[in-house]
């Protein structure tokens, strides 16, 4: 049976109507939250203080510059190489009685300049060995931690990372090269989930930091920066911070001055609604980045060590895009400048999206038939086997349309 | 049998007993239209006359957008986007008019077609006279449902082979007199005819 349009036709004009009202009320939030900026954007000591210290419920960002900061894209160098990866899954089906799963990551290699050239390839990876398909406690008391759902997508990442760091350490020294992966720097969906330590210990400190690690130690012989790139990001880390700014409280305290009060009515809720890309997009000029803001957010304390996330907005066209890098991306004024003016010279050949993860993107993707294809490709190897797969009623009930 | 001459441009991506598509190892290094191309299944060799070419997207579904509003010269396209290569390709369709077997040629159609990645040769000048030394392949083309207009192609097959023949004339005005002996439509001939003389 498709979807009852006419019924929904009624409840999108309704919904366009409440989006024009709202415009107004956005409009004031942005207007207020650029007078917070101007404001208080000298002074940063007091501003980097009072973040440090305050108590929110929401995740804040601490301010690296002065917020109302705004700079223009360098030059790019000559001679230049972007590399990336990106990559999709094909999840445990756990209608079938066997269980595996796909990791297909794309891999794109661009390099610009006098003798330019382009490397694009795609690495499918089965996994379906014991190892792969849990994740187990060292010490064998903790449940084992089944690889599947978030943790498979958090798995993917890590491999994205893992593949993407391989690829630099095979480009030829002196280079002066840009690895970027599409989406955040911040595995959040291993804290927002819960999971134990020693999932965490796998897939971030031996898995995604030790690749940033990998691809940090080949600035001894070339220039390699590493960034991730989030198209229309949701993220309200800034304005968070400007609701703190504007909190009357010298230590603000969510939990004890703002409990009782209905959200909507606390006096920072001024600016609530409006996103980090609505505001820059008003602070920032066409290829200008913003500000660097240091993540607060509790995974990067805790775990990301020296490769504490920082993060930028870059304006392009009519979009702002989030950048975040690791600190030691930040410290070193080259590799800064060398993202800023590449991931914008990416930008602009590829129509407002970095090429390089376009391509990447393209080789991974995997459709609804390659999934089915995939199925039949397990079901012949079994035949073969003379071996019987099992199905789940439900899954067989899906596929049987009966009337 | 393989001379030294033989110019492998490609391999074979679709084929049926009449024709064949061959994707281009190199972007845009096509065959010229009309010009005779081979490939081989096993100790049969299939001679076959390039009828239409295409450039497109690799992927179905992508396709090319405008890129050079900024840049001066279509080569710095490329070069400004250097995956472009890789992301298009370059085929041909051809139609098969004849074959050799144990060294013979003969102007109809091959037993079995060719195969799936067979590699595609550009026919060496020595190879193209051999083939067209005696017009029974005009027969074949005739007899063919190609892409493009059946007269272009004709005319344009009938030129690119006279340039393997020092009497490159005495070839047309024998292809010309075949032809006209299978045509029953003056009309036709006559427009095949006049064009070929210039």
């Amino acid at each position: 049976m498709s979807l009852n349009l006419t019924d929904i036709a009624s409840q999108v004009a309704g919904m366009a109507a409440k989006f024009k009202a709202n415009g107004q009320k956005t409009h004031q939030q942005l207007l207020k939250a650029m007078v917070i900026c101007g404001e208080r954007s000298n002074d940063l000591a007091w501003l980097q203080r009072k973040t440090v210290i305050s108590k929110t419920s929401w995740l804040i960002a601490q301010p690296e510059e002065r917020l109302n900061c705004h700079y223009p894209s360098p030059r790019p160098p000559d001679e230049f190489s972007i590399i990336a990866t990106d990559g999709s899954q094909i999840d445990v089906d756990r209608h079938l009685s066997l269980r595996c799963y796909i990791i297909n990551i794309g891999n794109v290699i661009l390099k610009y300049g006098s003798n330019p050239d382009a490397i694009i390839s795609s690495l499918p990876k089965l996994y379906s060995e014991e190892g792969d398909l849990v994740i187990v406690p060292p010490d064998g008391r903790a449940r084992e931690q089944l690889v599947e759902g978030t943790l498979l997508g958090i798995k993917r990442s890590v491999e994205e990372c893992k593949q993407l760091a391989s690829i630099a350490a095979k480009l030829p020294t002196g280079n002066s090269v840009l690895a970027l992966l599409d989406g955040t720097l911040i595995l959040w969906n291993l804290v927002s989930k819960e999971y134990p330590e020693f999932v965490i210990e796998e897939l971030l400190n031996r898995g995604f930091i030790h690749y940033l690690d990998e691809i940090k130690k080949l600035n001894k012989d070339s220039r390699v920066a590493v960034a991730s790139y989030i198209s229309f990001p949701r993220s309200t880390d800034v304005i968070n911070t400007l609701r703190v700014i504007q909190c009357p409280h010298e230590i603000p305290d969510c939990d004890r001055y703002c409990s009782e009060i209905t959200t909507g009515k606390r006096g920072c809720d001024t600016i609530t609604g409006i996103r980090d890309r609505d505001l820059f997009s008003r602070l920032l000029a066409n290829g200008e980045r913003s500000a660097l803001f240091k993540s607060q957010s509790s995974i990067v304390e805790k775990w990301y060590g020296d490769h504490r996330i920082y993060f930028f907005y870059l304006k392009v066209d009519d979009e702002v895009a989030r950048i975040e890098i690791p600190k030691w991306v930040v410290e070193d004024k080259h590799l800064l400048s060398l993202t800023h003016s590449l991931i914008l010279d990416q930008c602009h050949r590829g129509h407002g999206y970095p090429v390089a993860l376009s391509e990447a993107h393209q080789q991974a993707v995997v459709t609804g038939t390659d999934r089915a294809n995939f199925q039949r490709l397990i079901e012949m190897a079994l035949v073969e086997e003379n071996l019987q797969l099992t199905i789940s009623a439900k899954n067989r009930s899906k596929k049987t349309k009966w009337i | 049998m393989v001379t030294q001459k033989e110019k492998r441009i490609g391999e074979v991506i679709a084929t049926a007993t009449a024709t064949f598509t061959t994707q281009c190892y190199q972007l845009y290094e096509l065959p010229p239209l009309g010009s005779l191309v081979k490939t081989r299944n096993e100790k049969l060799e299939l001679f076959a006359v390039v009828a239409n070419a295409t450039t497109t997207g690799l992927e179905p579904g992508r396709k090319a957008i405008a890129r050079g509003k900024d840049e001066e010269s279509e080569e710095a396209i490329y070069k400004s986007n250097p995956q472009l290569e890789k992301l298009l390709k370059s085929e041909f369709e051809t139609l098969v008019i004849g074959h050799r077997i144990d060294g013979k040629i003969n102007h109809f159609l091959p037993p079995v077609p060719a195969r799936i990645h067979s590699f595609v040769y550009v026919c060496p000048v020595e190879e193209v006279k051999e083939f067209s030394q005696s017009p029974g392949f005009i027969n074949i083309l005739l007899n063919t449902n190609p892409t493009l207009p059946q007269n272009e192609l004709i005319i344009t097959c009938l030129h690119q082979m006279s340039f393997a023949h020092e009497d490159s004339h005495q070839f047309l005005v024998t292809a010309g007199k075949h032809l006209a002996r299978l045509l029953g439509d003056y009309n036709q001939l006559k427009s095949i005819l006049e064009r070929i003389e210039h």
